[in-house]
């Protein structure tokens, strides 16, 4: 290892291939990869689900699982190469040069030791360090982290800690040995927005200082603007471009990262003048490869006899900073030209108001004790939950986790009733009418479409059957042939084959799954559905897909859409009005303009901020919240936010510690709970900018 | 005739059991060819243990339908030079042989192994089946309302788990128990239950459309009720159903401990399975609880319970084998492998062969069981 030169790239992959033998046959997972990443550079892996991201980074790791195997190339770290060495040999570089941080961090910690053993553990083990050493070496790296209290944190066990925290603990694993490369594999996927950015400046920073070489996975273009360096995009297997960051922002060679960027939406875009376009297709099975380019059946600029002649080599674009392209065609293709724009509409106007909720409140009393006695807690879900929605509305309901979202769901579907306060579904108060006894009318005109898409389909009944017994249950059609006859409508509308109706669950991808759920939902014909991030965990080229399919039902039904979701961008594109959740509480309601431009109220403001946009002209403040989101079941006094708000020093006096602020309605109806005097919100800057170009 | 050397006797039972042989060619030509069309039964064929466990345990299933074919003689006829032969002997006055030998009454070892294997593979499956339903029909109310009746029903379960089988089994067949009417009391709630399942099962499902339900339904009662009437209180007036005294105290008591069991397993699996959304999906559009428990949560619960059903039909055979190995419940002259090892075992050091060869059959068959749902639970845990 002394003969390693500093200058030389710090982990070289060349031509990798990876297969994974299953009884049936050998899949192969990832074709003739290479990347290069030099000392301090960090490197971005961004794919769809399946593309082979994962497999790359675990190859590196030389962890494939007993299947996975890798069929040629070589792996270079600090030019030894990985792939012939021995299990003894990548014991001493595995946590010690190369470090790996997963996607769930309570899977990475062991739940039964103190967070200081194990990260004592670490130097212990490679360096022999004595344990005092060890220990004292863990408390300086867990205040390099940024958590607070470092001696009650090494103390602690992985259960005491929030998701945020515990994700820190493991960055500072990996950084116990002060390792040459770290491989993150989605390292905030599992956490929300807010805590997502402080962890993301954390990487950020302590690459800076440790000068650590960094291989970062993710989905998610604007993380990897915020992160990386240098990216890879691959498809299907295959890395499809790299180069510099921005270079493959402004100036992308390949036909794939330009769908791909227009299929998310970006500020600017909009549901009716400019609507996302979704990469035609689906993505191929890793079995059912086409010839020559794998992208060549989505892809517009795809020509017959050139594209899927023969396997496709990786092309070195010139006049750019180490960029390459897999595209035969990229010399020939026009990049400036404008996409082709989708069907543009109208915005439809809102009707008579369908929905209104007054006062809502929903507490759970939660006993502590194990035997039911103890002290009998109060976890307040919603409080004082006021507003309305209209016919042809898209109404988002923005917030992270435990914010009460769901909760609010639940409760207006009727499978809680709520502790008080009033729902009003077309002059119909159904707010302590439980699912059971609403009659059939009423169930089906408020309908949900579900997150998972694994989840939201029972696995053991076939497609069809599941719409059909929906129909059943909302006593639509009055023979079996009539109501078939009526699924198959059904799954046309929802753009999918017919012959879908015999399949069953598992033979269907993600986005399909989350069409038969839309289907399903709509069976009854409903009214209001609400969609409890319907596209969250789907890839982002389905679901530009899976959104417009919903936009487009809604404008034919007339269907009010209250659309539960974390993520900003897509709220953005979709919503017409916006209400922002926090602990609880609705911190802000107005329209979309509204809640996205200033004044804010300050959780919207870090919210804003905390979203990762993925195009270099946004500039945007950096707003970091501290800390973590507090338990609904020990809220804090006075307003929600006031532990984290970075605006309460300008509010006089107590006032955010012991008051719950009131509503402000400010112009165009546009609501703020804070104490925040409203010449003090008119004076806010916006947190997104858009340069010039 | 000569006595047969023991590779004759081998040859003699190989040739003996040849509709056992063709049955089980069939069956495995025709699932390996079939097998990537027939889902986890269709993999079971991948895994050797399972292939090995599936083979031995359709030995016995084909032996006992075709026991008909392959026994040599009446296994209760007694032959009087028989008794306490050694296996190969010849029979005089025939041009047959006493394979395995004779036992203390001097009936052929061989014909009484091959019946009894009919007579356990009845009763294990059938009680195995009852209580499932009965822990299926409780335990996913358990575990899907949770709450009072949970913990009311579960006390319930674990105190007839902490009750000591054997103690409760002598208890039940007791003749002075028998008289306080308590076995046909636990037999009439027990074998309600199946009847309850079925019809709320259909009725779940087809409560949208009365004339359909009602047809389903009324016949799943008539059906139901007519076993019900004969099986727990032997009062069918055409006397199709109907279940030897004896015969039903053990039953009983089989089913008794069983069902608690799976009352636990399933309400284990439905407590994890209730938070899924196509649950909710059901709850939203309106659902009963009981379409939810029985046609959404319960086809998704198949794996972890046929598994088990395998383990607990071995469990139960060898229950079984206990209970006539202790003299309880069957008639003297049934040919069980349980009974049949305690009538060996007074002779066992003079004359072994009575009590082995059944015994060996008890421990092959559920070796194979358990080498099934090992199979199974390999399979289904795989992509």
């Amino acid at each position: 290892m002394t003969d390693w030169d500093p200058s030389k790239p710090i982990l070289e992959i060349e031509n990798l291939s990876i297969s994974f033998f299953t009884r049936l046959r050998e899949i192969p997972a990832v074709m003739d990869f290479s990347c290069t990443v030099m000392p301090g550079e960090a490197m971005g892996l961004v794919g769809e689900s399946g593309c082979g991201k994962s497999t790359v980074a675990l190859a590196v790791m030389r962890d494939l699982g007993k299947t996975g195997r890798i069929t040629g190339g070589a792996i270079k770290f600090k030019g030894r190469d990985l792939t012939t060495m021995t299990e003894e040999e990548l014991r001493h570089i595995r946590g010690s040069e190369i470090a790996m941080i997963y996607q769930e961090p309570m899977a990475s910690l062991n739940p039964a030791m103190r967070i200081g053993e194990q990260l004592a553990e670490v130097p212990i083990i490679h360096q022999n360090m004595p344990r005092a050493e060890a220990l004292a070496l863990a408390r300086q790296i867990i205040a390099d982290v940024r958590l607070p209290d470092p001696d009650r944190i090494l103390r602690a066990y992985p259960h005491q800690l929030s998701g945020g925290q515990q994700q820190r603990i493991v960055i500072a694993m990996a950084l116990m040995a002060k390792p040459a490369l770290l491989i993150l594999d989605e390292p905030t996927t599992a956490l929300d927005v807010t805590v997502e950015a402080g962890i993301v400046d954390l990487v950020k920073e302590l690459g800076a200082k440790y000068g650590t070489s960094m291989l970062f996975i993710s989905h998610n273009l604007g993380l990897i603007l915020d992160v990386c360096d240098r990216l890879c995009v691959m498809y299907s297997g295959e890395a499809v471009e790299t180069g510099n960051v921005r270079e493959v922002f402004d100036k992308m060679r390949h036909p794939y990262t330009q769908a791909l960027f227009r299929s998310i939406p970006l500020p600017g875009a909009d549901k009716n003048s400019s609507p996302l376009i979704a990469i035609p297709g689906n993505f191929p099975l890793p079995h059912e490869r086409p010839k020559g380019c794998n992208f060549g059946p989505r892809c517009d600029y795809f020509r017959d006899g050139l594209c899927n002649a023969r396997d496709i080599p990786m092309d070195a674009v010139t006049d750019h900073d180490r960029h390459a392209t897999r595209c035969l065609r990229w010399t020939e293709i026009d990049w400036n030209a404008p996409a082709k724009v989708g069907k543009i509409t109208e915005k439809l106007p809102p009707g008579r108001l369908v929905l209104k909720m007054e006062d809502l409140k929903k507490y759970y009393a939660v006993s502590s004790g194990a035997f039911g006695g103890g002290a009998a807690k109060v976890v307040k879900a919603n409080e004082s939950l006021t507003f309305e929605a209209h016919e042809n509305e898209t109404l988002a309901i923005v917030g992270e986790s435990g914010c009460g979202k769901s909760t609010f769901a639940k409760v207006l579907m009727g499978l809680e009733t709520a502790t008080s306060g009033s729902i009003m579904l077309f002059d119909e108060n159904v707010q302590d009418t439980p699912i059971q006894a609403r009659n059939t009318d009423t169930v089906s005109k408020l309908q949900m479409v579900f997150q998972n898409p694994f989840d939201t389909l029972n696995p053991s009944m076939t497609v069809g059957r599941q719409i059909i017994r929906a129909l059943e249950i909302f006593q639509k059609g009055n023979s079996d042939a009539e109501r078939e006859a009526m699924m198959l409508n059904l799954l046309d509308m929802v753009k999918l084959p017919r012959a879908f109706a015999e399949r069953m669950p598992r033979q269907l991808s993600g986005g399909q799954k989350q069409r038969v759920g839309i289907a399903r939902a709509f069976a009854g014909g409903a009214k209001v559905v609400v969609a409890d991030e319907p596209v969250s965990a789907l890839d982002v080229s389905v679901q530009a897909a899976v959104t417009d399919l919903l936009m487009d039902i809604q404008r034919e039904n007339h269907t009010t859409l209250l659309f539960i979701s974390h993520d900003l961008s897509i709220v953005r594109y979709l919503s017409d009005r916006v209400m922002v959740m926090y602990l609880g509480h609705v911190v802000e309601l107005g329209s979309t303009d509204q809640v996205f431009a200033p004044p804010y109220h300050p959780y919207t403001e870090a919210l804003l901020s905390a979203v990762p946009i993925a195009d270099t002209r946004v500039q945007k403040r950096r707003i970091v919240l501290e800390g973590d989101i507090p338990s609904a079941m020990n809220p804090p006094p006075g307003c929600p936010f006031q532990t984290r708000c970075r605006w309460k020093s300008q509010v006089p006096g107590q006032l955010c510690e012991t008051v719950l602020p009131p509503v402000q309605v400010l112009a165009g109806g546009h609501q703020i709970k804070c104490h925040l005097s409203a010449e003090q919100l008119a004076r806010m800057e916006p947190v997104i900018t858009i340069a010039a170009e | 005739m000569e006595p047969l050397s023991w590779p004759m006797i081998f040859a003699k039972m190989v040739v003996q059991f040849w509709p056992v042989w063709a049955a089980l060619i069939v069956t495995v030509a025709l699932s390996l060819h079939f097998r990537r069309r027939l889902g986890l039964y269709g993999k079971l064929f991948d895994s050797t243990v399972g292939l090995l466990g599936f083979v031995i345990v359709m030995f016995w299933v084909f032996t006992a339908l075709f026991a008909d074919l392959i026994i040599t003689f009446d296994p209760i006829a007694q032959i009087s030079q028989m008794k306490n032969v050694s296996p190969g002997t010849p029979v005089p006055g025939s041009d047959q042989w006493y394979l395995l030998g004779g036992d203390h009454l001097a009936r052929d070892v061989f014909s009484r192994v091959v019946m009894g294997a009919r007579r356990v593979l009845t009763i294990a499956p059938a009680a195995t089946v009852i209580a499932f339903m009965v822990g299926i029909t409780l335990g996913l109310p358990a575990g899907y309302f949770g709450g009072k009746l949970d913990t009311g029903l579960s006390f319930i379960a674990n105190l007839v788990l902490a009750f000591p089988v054997i103690l409760l089994f002598y208890l039940l067949v007791t003749p002075e128990i028998r008289q306080t009417g308590v076995p046909v009391v636990l037999a009439a709630v027990l074998f309600l239950f199946p009847v309850i399942f079925v019809s709320v099962l259909l009725n779940s499902r087809y409560f949208t459309n009365p004339a359909r339900r009602n047809l389903y339904v009324g016949a799943a009662l008539a059906v139901g009720l007519w076993a019900y009437s004969g099986l727990a209180f032997n009062a069918d007036p055409t006397g199709i159903w109907s279940m030897d005294p004896n015969l039903l105290n053990v039953f009983v008591s089989v089913v008794f401990v069983n069902a608690p069991t799976v009352f636990r397993i399933v309400r284990g699996i439905v407590m994890d399975l209730k938070s899924r959304d196509y649950v909710a999906a059901g709850q939203t559009r309106g659902e009963g609880p009981w379409y939810i428990m029985l046609w959404e949560i319960l086809p998704n619960a198949r794996g972890p319970l046929i598994v088990d059903f395998c383990l607990r039909i071995g469990y139960t055979t060898i229950l079984l084998g206990t209970l006539g190995f202790f003299g309880l419940g069957v008639s003297p002259e049934s040919p069980d492998w349980g009974s049949t090892i305690d009538d060996g075992r007074k002779l066992l050091s003079i004359y072994p062969h009575p009590a082995v060869v059944p015994a060996l059959a008890l421990m092959s068959l559920v070796l194979g069981l358990n080498l099934l749902a090992d199979g199974l639970r390999e399979e289904s845990m795989r992509d």
